[in-house]
This record gives structure tokens, sequence and C-alpha cells, in this order.
């Protein structure tokens, strides 16, 4: 009886969601004509295959920098004073819940040929010229990492909170030196939080379309934005539904590898 | 001794280093916007020659923004009654029930969380082509609902299986009818579940660009489609202020939050 009780939020993901998507989905193999010309015509043109290609740079670039950045915060985070963490949580909270066309707005104006940065630049004499810093892969991935922080310092937080700390000392005890105890201990522990943050990075990057579509230029337009132009400028369902299947597909491999990696804890944890 | 703050001797600053830089990151560009939201310039040159609210009384006398901002918060409010009662119902069928499929069902529930967003705005922007509901309160609710949904679900099932189901029972045995000690013990017991998931709704909906750059129509726009539709003009400080009110609107959310959990807690 009781799974009756689920049949509202069924019978709302049934129609609003699963059918949409698979209809979008069919309409790629029957439009304009049955068959898979569409799939054809967007793995043969060196067009499409840029976006694919540029769609995986930026997600690589954007998920190595935030690995980079958030994996010493992340430690920081786990062990500073309660109350110098719960300032730096704040921001992360803050940044995260800021409307995401606002923070990108402020990176539009930030970045821009007059913006602060580069008249920082300029008058500190280190540059003469200001430099190219939006609409292009510069704008792209700060903008993204921007964003994307957040995602990878949190979980990866959780993680290193988990290890033992005696496991360390225990490490030094041994003769270990602080460099040692880092490479063979603490990055090996935090392994899994790494490449399960970074997998959910990389995935969440591949279908960004607002921050994309603003930083960056026409010269390294991302799939999401090559989906919303099929749909919306040139009426061609057929292609949009292609080229989302195609991101469908690679967003859920990925998110396969992260179940079967990691189980469910990840993504329920949130 | 990695993981003991005392002990890292040099490493310690490094460490607060890389994190005092990140968090400026973070916070510096918000804060910006709300500095030049009230400078003179209309080229958001910083510092500001000037200072003025000229920007925020351009916003609202402007009526497309606060009909915008009306429509946003309008939708909102809706999507987040929505999905709280289905939520709580969809939850009490997934936490109690006994059915076959139960654990699948739960992890098709939470599927729009994964999916791109991109995928589904446009899908449904097909769908709704062919039954009218582009440019309608309803098209975006139902869109808005669909990914605050699972939020919901989220926290409320989370917040039920932390439930001791035998004080309900205990209730009934005392007297109360099954909807009765529901309403009157485990709903109140829940409450911190319910309203998280309120909090989430809300903040999905009223910060949701994608779907709402599809559903929107000229004469029916959330906030978010107004200040898309203005960046793709150019950068006006308008957008500046817009930006700042939302921002506010954010930090009153998030004491409120904070607060509350306080509350819960003493």
């Amino acid at each position: 009886m009781n799974f009756a009780l689920t049949l509202p939020a069924l019978l709302l993901l049934v129609v609003f969601f699963i059918l949409p998507v698979l209809s979008l989905l069919l309409r790629s193999v029957l439009e304009p004509e049955p068959g898979l010309g569409n799939y054809a015509a967007l793995l043969g043109s060196t067009t499409y295959l840029k976006i694919f290609l540029n769609t995986f740079v930026v997600s690589a670039l954007v998920t190595a920098v935030t690995l980079a950045i958030g994996f010493p915060v992340a430690w920081a985070l786990a062990i500073m004073p309660s109350r110098l963490s719960s300032i730096v949580f704040a921001i992360l909270l803050l940044s995260m819940w800021t409307n995401l066309l606002t923070r990108t707005y402020a990176w539009m104006v930030l970045l821009q040929r007059t913006g602060v940065i580069n008249k920082t630049l300029m008058g500190m004499g280190l540059i003469s010229e200001p430099l190219p810093l939006v609409n292009n892969l510069t704008g792209v991935t700060i903008g993204m990492t921007y964003i994307m922080l957040p995602f990878i310092i949190l979980p990866l937080y959780g993680v290193i909170r988990k290890i033992d700390p005696a496991i360390l000392q225990a490490a030094a005890l041994c003769g270990a030196t602080r460099w040692q105890a880092l490479t063979r201990v603490l990055i090996p522990l935090a392994t899994p939080g790494m490449v399960s943050g970074a997998l959910m990075v990389f995935v969440m990057s591949l279908g960004y379309f607002v921050t994309p579509s603003l930083l960056g230029g026409t010269a390294n337009m991302m799939l999401a934005e090559l989906i919303a132009q099929f749909v919306q400028s040139l009426v061609n369902w057929g292609m949009g539904g292609a080229a989302a299947l195609v991101l469908l597909v690679v967003t859920l491999t990925l998110y396969a590898v992260q179940l079967r990696l990691f189980g469910t804890a990840r993504m329920e944890g949130r | 001794m990695l993981l003991n703050f005392d002990r890292l001797g040099g490493w310690k600053w490094v460490l607060l280093g890389i994190t005092a830089l990140t968090s400026a990151f973070l916070i510096l560009p918000i804060f910006f916007i709300a500095a030049l939201s009230f400078g003179s310039s209309q080229w958001l040159i910083f510092p500001p020659p000037g200072w003025t609210l000229k920007w925020y009384a351009m916003f609202f006398a402007d009526p497309r923004w606060l009909e915008a901002a009306g429509t946003s918060f309008y939708i909102a409010v809706i999507v987040t009654v929505l999905s709280v009662l289905i939520g709580l119902v969809a939850s009490f069928g997934l936490v109690r029930g006994r059915f076959i499929g139960k654990e699948g069902l739960r992890a098709l529930f939470l599927t729009p969380m994964i999916l791109p967003v991109v995928v589904l705005a446009v899908a449904l922007y097909a769908f709704f082509l062919r039954v009218g509901l582009n440019g309608t309160v309803t098209g975006f609710v139902v869109a808005h609902l669909v990914v605050a949904l699972p939020f919901s679900i989220l926290s409320i099932t989370n917040a039920l299986e932390g439930f001791d189901k035998s004080i309900e029972d205990a209730a009934v045995l005392c007297g109360a009818s099954p909807l009765e000690a529901k309403i009157r013990v485990t709903l109140p017991s829940i409450s911190h579940g319910l309203f998280s998931a309120a909090v989430f709704s809300f903040l999905t909906s009223w910060d949701e660009v994608v779907l709402a750059i599809f559903m929107a129509s000229p004469t029916l726009q959330t906030l978010p489609v107004k200040i898309w539709a203005t960046l793709r003009q150019d950068l006006t400080p308008v957008i500046a202020a817009a930006s700042t009110l939302l921002i506010v609107v954010t930090i009153a959310l998030m004491l409120l939050v904070a607060l509350l959990r306080k509350g819960l807690k003493s």
C-alpha cells in the first residue's frame, strides 16, 4: 500500500522528465529521416569534434585546477582551529549559495579589458596592454574553477577528517619526513576522495551551460551550448537530440564508474 | 603530525596562506559587485569615482525588473510548497513501504540531480511546445519542481530514517488515530528535514537559470532570465544592483538557517 504514496512523485517524474528526455533522444534517430544520419554528421564534422574536444579540455583543466587548490584548502580546513574554519566555511557556503549568474557577472566585470584585474596589473607596471582574460579559455577556466571549488573542497574535507591522525604519528615515529608522510601516507589515504570529487567536478563541467557561454568566446564553445544552439537558433531537433545523447552517455558512464568505485555514499552525501 | 595543526611547523603557514588566498578568491568578486552597485561609473570602474544610488533607482523604476523578481518569488513559493508536500508523501512510501524495486525507485527519484540540466531543459522545451506550456507559470513550476524534488526527498527520507517509529506507534496506542499521530508526533520530530527541504527547494527554483531560459516568454520571465537577457546586451550596473539584492536575500536565508539550526540544537 505504501507504494501508492510514491505515485505523485513518480507521475511527475515520468511525465515531465523521463518521457520528454526519451522523446528527445528518439527524435535524434527519427528526424529529419530515420537512421543514424545525425550521429554521422555530428561525429564526422571537424567543427563538432572541436567542440567535443574543447568541452573535455575545459573540464579537465577545471578539474585539475580545483583539485590542486582544493586539496590544501580541505586539508587546512580539517585541522585548523574551529573558530578559523567556521569563517572559511561561511565564505564557502556564501559563495555556493550566491546566484550563479551573479557570480558569472562578477567575473565578466572583473576580467574585462578595463576591469579591475587589468587596471591593477597595468597600474603596477607589470603589463602595458590589457590582457585578453575574457571570451577565451582563460575566462572560462577562471569562472568555472570559481563555481566548482566548493564541490571539491567539501567532499575532500570529509575524507581528510576521517583519517586517523595516529597513522601519521606512526609514520613519523617510523622515521618518515614530512614530505614522505605527505606523499606516501596522507595523499594515498585521501585518494578515493580526490578521485570521487574530481569525477564529480569533471562531469558537472561537461554539462555546464551558463558560465561557459558568458565567459567563453565563440571559438571555444562547449557541448551544452551546442545543444542549445541546435534547438533554439537552428531548430534542428535531430542534431540537438543526438548531441544531448552524447552528453548523456558520457555523464552516465562516468557516474557508473563513480558508483562502481565508491558506492552511493558520495551522491547522497550532498 | 600532518593532521595536527600546531605541529605542522612551517607548513602551517603555507596551508593558511593558500586557504586565505582561496577564501579571498571566493569572496572578493561578491564584494566587488556589491561595491560597484553603489559606484557612479557606468563602466564599473573600481574604485568608483563617486557613490550613488541611481542603479537601485533604475532597478525599482523599471516595472520589468520588479515583475521578474515578483515572478521568481511567486514560482519559487509554489515550487517549495509542492516539493515539500510531494516529497513528504513519497518519503513515507520510500522509508516505511515494503515493495519490490524500492531501492531502484529511490535512485530514480534522485536522477534529476545528476542529469545535465541543459538536456532536461531542451527535452521539456520540446514537450511544452506541443502542449502549450512554454511561457506559463505552470510550465515554470513543473520544470523547477523536477529539479527541486530530489532535494526534498533526500532531506526528508534522511530525517524520517532517523526518527524512531515506535514513538509514533506509542501515540496510536495511547488513542491517537494513525494520521493524528503522524501530524502531531512524527512531523514535528522531522521538522528539520522538512525545513531544509523547503530551503533547498526555494533556492533551487529562485536561482534556476537554464530551465528558465528555455521556459521564458517575452511576457513571463524570472529574475535570472531578466539578468541573463540584460547581460547579453551590456554589463550595466543595474545588474550589479539586482545582484546585490539577490546576495542580500541569500545572506538573510543563510542566517535564518543558521539561527534555526542553533535553535534546534539547544
